[in-house]
């Protein structure tokens, strides 16, 4: 059964270009899953190709390229990301968010739990602002409000709901929806 | 013999009771006809009901999560159930009773049993075991808040534009518009050959 029907897409996707909101809300997903997974790199290569994504994402180098086509990072390169890669990135994530999603979850109780479970928490978010701040570029205004600790908790949290709400068969579709409507 | 067939996620599980529809053929094993409905979460009041409540609740929880995540105000309201956010991390959930004098179940849950319900939901959705009729509050789901798996591009969105366009420079240009009156050009030409 599907709930929902047709949700027009009608942002982006000029001549399969893609939102440049589009690809820093993806990065900060794939940062997310980063943070989680130590070896987060290593798993989402093994994770493309265990997709078959192999001709879109051949090896670790492109999908770094790739992320690198968001404007708040550092190494910044206006690639022009296309569709089918966008598409690629998205596939890896929500399969990574499947795999993860008991530790996204425990992220998730432990904020709600603070005064009894803070330890996760802030552990992930420690890890999570080491990344910004090796990653990011720091003068930009988004990318200090992501380092604001009195800010941060909101994008955090509804990062890791986004990706713990799309770890169903249709997840995908979902997430692509979200990315390409916000 | 009633069918049961139970989805589980974390600390939620959701259980399915109901008949196949032997008129169509189905299997033993399929559920079409859905007698009732339970939703457990650990450490929570539990939830059951018929099938014309589950259809709108799921409505519910989906369209609620759906504003939590686009950055909007996330409160839902309808005659069964009210969804709003107390906090970043605490979701107040109302369920009103279809019986008279049963008070309303107030229910406060986190980010985690939320997508934990929220995943419960989704495999009912993906099931090829239950089949769930359209009830008709699905269709009442605002444009705005759906959470759409559709990805067409409508023809109207691509034509629209230059449409518009086309008829804002129409409009702009008549403005300017000239039209020749021959006996004002007469009084010029007195003016001008006074003889």
């Amino acid at each position: 059964m599907k709930i929902f029907s047709a949700r027009t897409i009608t942002v982006l996707n000029k001549g399969n270009q893609i939102s440049r909101q589009s690809i820093e809300k993806l990065d900060l997903l794939l940062l997310i899953l980063e943070t989680i997974d130590l070896n987060g790199i290593q798993s989402l290569f093994a994770l493309s190709n265990r997709l078959n994504l192999n001709n879109v994402l051949p090896n670790k180098v492109t999908i770094w390229k790739l992320r690198n086509s968001n404007p708040l990072r550092k190494s910044y390169v206006n690639n022009n990301i296309k569709a089918n890669e966008f598409d690629a990135l998205i596939k890896i994530t929500v399969e990574m968010s499947t795999y993860l999603y008991p530790y996204i979850r425990e992220i998730l109780k432990s904020k709600e739990d603070f005064n009894e479970n803070s330890v996760i928490w802030n552990d992930f978010k420690k890890r999570f602002i080491e990344l910004i701040n090796e990653r990011f570029n720091k003068d930009s205004m988004r990318v200090k409000k992501i380092l604001n600790q009195n800010e941060n908790d909101e994008i955090i949290i509804k990062s890791l709901l986004t990706l713990s709400l799309c770890i169903s068969n249709q997840g995908y579709q979902k997430l692509k929806n979200l990315l390409l409507n916000f | 013999m009633q069918n049961k067939l139970s989805f589980h996620q974390s600390s939620v599980s959701l259980e399915i009771i109901g008949l196949p529809d032997y008129s169509n053929n189905e299997n033993k094993d399929q559920i079409s006809i859905i007698s009732q409905w339970k939703l457990t979460m650990i450490d929570k009041p539990l939830i059951e009901g018929k099938i014309e409540h589950l259809g709108p609740i799921m409505n519910a929880f989906y369209v609620y999560s759906n504003l939590l995540i686009k950055n909007e105000i996330p409160i839902y309201e309808s005659k069964l159930i009210d969804i709003k956010a107390d906090n970043l991390h605490t979701h107040n959930i109302v369920l009103k009773s279809s019986k008279p004098n049963v008070r309303p179940l107030i229910l406060k849950i986190g980010n985690s049993l939320l997508s934990d319900t929220i995943n419960c939901f989704d495999q009912l959705n993906e099931s090829s075991k239950v089949r769930i009729k359209k009830t008709g509050t699905f269709n009442n789901v605002p444009k705005k808040v759906r959470f759409g798996l559709n990805n067409k591009v409508h023809f109207l969105n691509s034509i629209l534009p230059p449409l518009i366009a086309i008829c804002s420079l129409f409009l702009f240009s008549s403005t300017f518009i000239y039209f020749y009156n021959p006996i004002e050009d007469k009084e010029k030409n007195v003016l001008i050959n006074p003889k």
